[in-house]
């Protein structure tokens, strides 16, 4: 029984900032195990909803239920068994890796704490006696992302966790994010970055303007909504190169394909899907970083 | 309430503090600066009144003078008018006023007249002058050999604490004002402290954690009142300020360090970086340093003056150790400081509670 209660229940919820309607009945749920990815634009309402969901702001309507207890009325239990990793890099600078957390960890109560497990995970092992400030952005970002997991948290809220991260750092994060899962945790991810999105979650949700515009796997969004083809580059008589692409989903897409390999001089040819991207614009009319 | 929480909030902010350099300087400098400023201060009164007097014929004419020498008053006698002169005018050696004698004036006394000039700095307030006058004319008696014809004796009655040998010193009235300002200098650092918090929303990391808002006010009042009341008392041990009824000055140093706390809470959780910061204290403290002023003028408070919160704190320190009062005499001041620095505390704590909410 105890195995049905989604890990993250939301129920119609919304939240103004005075006359701004900022999330607008807003629904969802994210199982155990499952990386639920919240895509939209910068004002879109991610933000707010992880805020309502971590219990910083409380919904001004309908209901959310974390490892099936109720927000409003339950909220240190649930944040006692949540983690969080920020957008902004909130850390104390003036304390070390190490020091950080610790501190994190005794308000959750957890004494003693090792912490060069957790800091192993984040490669920042040979780094947790240095102060914060004398870290870069990337190993801040990885911080924040071993103090989210200080408490073995059931459900993870992890907003733009690997935003204008090196690629180094951001894998760090994503193979963490992926154990995590794989170990039993909620993930909700929010992000505007559409690759990581498409390669990290289970299911994604697009908002836009405080609405949940579409949900689904991203596969299932991509072929639902999207345009699959092969995109062509061949050389013509005169030496100059050609683009043209073929729809895959026409009747006669095989044979168009066919032919065009046997009368072609081909540069290049590949398959191409749609992108969530592609998806997004679809649905809300306009791109992630308008 | 979580005991836990605010200890590692309590703890985090003390290690905070001890490697912040800026806040390390402003306290050690601070309290040097104030206790060698206690200590430069004269520790006495000097209640002798210093006469010069000036005669051709100083031993002769001047002689009968030192029978009215007391410690009251001292007699310094001078080798020309114009050295007198100079003396009066700087004020050296504490010399109130000069009397120049006429090379005749024993003739002119004979007479039944004589004429002596007084000598008075710039400024001297007329009643002082008239005062003056007084002691001239009971001096050109004993100098002319001429008594008045009835000698009138006076007993002094004195209305309230006698004063007199133990008037109060230069460093007993800055002590209020000292302990004032080294806990508005904790203000600075803890009204500092909450607003790094806000700006960088580190509180909003902590705030997802078990740990309530409640918790984290409550631990900030705790690092700010806990390092108030510690400098107010290293304060005091360095310049041996535990005189009077210590317990008295405890509570009294306690309840202002909540006070100074409350303000610390309001303006860190108020101002919008550093310099805001700053400039909100001071905008609160300023006022609130105007009862320590007060205490450098004695005399009676203005009713606005008493109606300040920090009237209570200066009241007490002064109470206790310069007019040696106890608890009967200061529980009045000692209810009203309570009522302001808990009326203080909570305001402070209900503003940075909506701006930790708001974040």
């Amino acid at each position: 029984m105890a195995a049905t209660v989604p890990a993250i229940d939301v129920s119609d919820i919304s939240y103004s900032y005075g006359d701004t309607l900022a999330v607008d009945s807003v629904s969802f749920e994210v199982a155990a195990g499952e990386i639920f990815g919240l895509l939209g634009p910068n004002g879109a309402g991610k933000s707010t909803t992880v805020k309502m969901l971590t219990g910083q702001l409380r919904p001004s309507q309908g209901s959310i239920h974390i490892l099936g207890m109720d927000s409003s009325v339950e909220n240190t239990e649930i944040q006692a068994r949540i983690g969080v990793c920020f957008e902004e890099k909130n850390l104390y600078s003036a304390m070390t890796g190490v020091e950080n957390l610790k501190f994190f960890a005794s308000l959750f109560g957890i004494k003693p704490l090792d912490p060069m497990p957790l800091l192993e995970r984040v490669d920042l092992a040979a780094r947790g006696g240095d102060k914060v400030s004398d870290y870069s952005k990337g190993m801040r970002q990885r911080l924040m992302m071993a103090r989210a997991l200080v408490n073995q948290p059931d459900v993870l809220f992890l907003d733009e966790p690997t935003d204008g991260l090196d690629p180094v750092s951001a894998r760090t994060i994503q193979g963490i994010i992926r154990e995590e899962a794989a170990g039993g945790t909620a993930v909700l991810l929010t992000t505007h970055d559409m690759y990581e999105a498409d390669t990290l979650a289970d299911r994604v949700a697009f908002i836009n303007q405080g609405q949940i515009l579409a949900m689904d796997a991203p596969e299932s969004l991509k072929l639902q909504h999207g345009q699959r083809s092969v995109r062509i580059k061949a050389r013509r008589a005169d030496g100059q190169v050609e683009e043209l692409a073929i729809p895959l989903d026409g009747v006669d897409a095989a044979a168009k394909v066919q032919r065009a390999m046997a009368e072609l001089d081909l540069v290049t040819i590949h398959t191409e899907e749609a992108t969530l991207e592609d998806v997004f614009v679809a649905y809300a009319g306009r791109g992630l970083d308008a | 309430m979580n005991l836990g929480v605010i200890r590692a909030i309590v703890r985090k902010d003390l290690v905070a503090l001890t490697r912040d350099q800026f806040y390390l300087f402003i306290t050690i400098i601070g309290l040097l600066a104030f206790v060698a400023m206690y200590w430069f201060l004269p520790s006495s009164v000097d209640e002798t009144v210093r006469l010069g007097v000036y005669h051709s014929d100083l031993d002769t004419a001047l002689g009968p003078l030192t029978a009215i020498e007391t410690d009251a008053l001292a007699i310094e006698r001078y080798d020309s008018p114009d050295a007198l002169a100079v003396a009066v005018g700087e004020g050296e050696a504490g010399i109130v006023a000069g009397m120049v004698f006429p090379d005749d004036f024993v003739a002119q006394a004979g007479s039944g007249t004589a004429t002596v000039d007084l000598l008075v700095p710039a400024g001297l307030p007329p009643e002082y002058a008239e005062l003056m006058n007084g002691l001239a004319a009971q001096v050109g008696y004993f100098v002319s050999g001429t008594t008045p014809p009835v000698d009138v004796t006076t007993r002094t009655v004195v209305l309230g604490t006698d004063r007199v040998g133990d008037q109060v010193s230069m460093q007993e009235q800055m002590l209020p004002l000292l302990a004032f300002f080294v806990l508005m200098m904790e203000t600075f650092a803890l009204a500092s402290l909450v607003s790094v918090e806000v700006q960088l929303r580190t509180v909003t990391a902590v705030l997802v954690t078990p740990a309530r808002a409640r918790d984290f006010i409550t631990a900030k009042g705790v690092i700010g009142t806990l390092l108030a009341l510690a400098e107010v008392l290293l304060l005091l041990a360095l310049i041996r300020g535990f005189v009077g009824d210590v317990p008295v000055l405890l509570v009294a140093l306690l309840l202002g360090s909540v006070l100074v706390t409350g303000i610390g809470l309001l303006a860190g959780a108020s101002g919008k970086d550093f310099m805001g910061v700053l400039f909100l204290s001071m905008t609160l403290m300023i006022p609130l340093m105007i009862p320590a002023f007060g205490a450098l003028f004695p005399g009676t408070a203005a009713t606005w003056i008493r109606a300040l919160p920090t009237y209570g704190l200066v009241e007490a320190i002064v109470g206790v150790t310069t007019r040696g009062e106890s608890w009967s005499d200061l529980s009045g001041v000692l209810l009203l400081l309570a009522a302001w620095g808990l009326a203080i505390f909570a305001l402070g704590s209900a503003v940075l509670r909506r701006r930790v909410a708001t974040i």
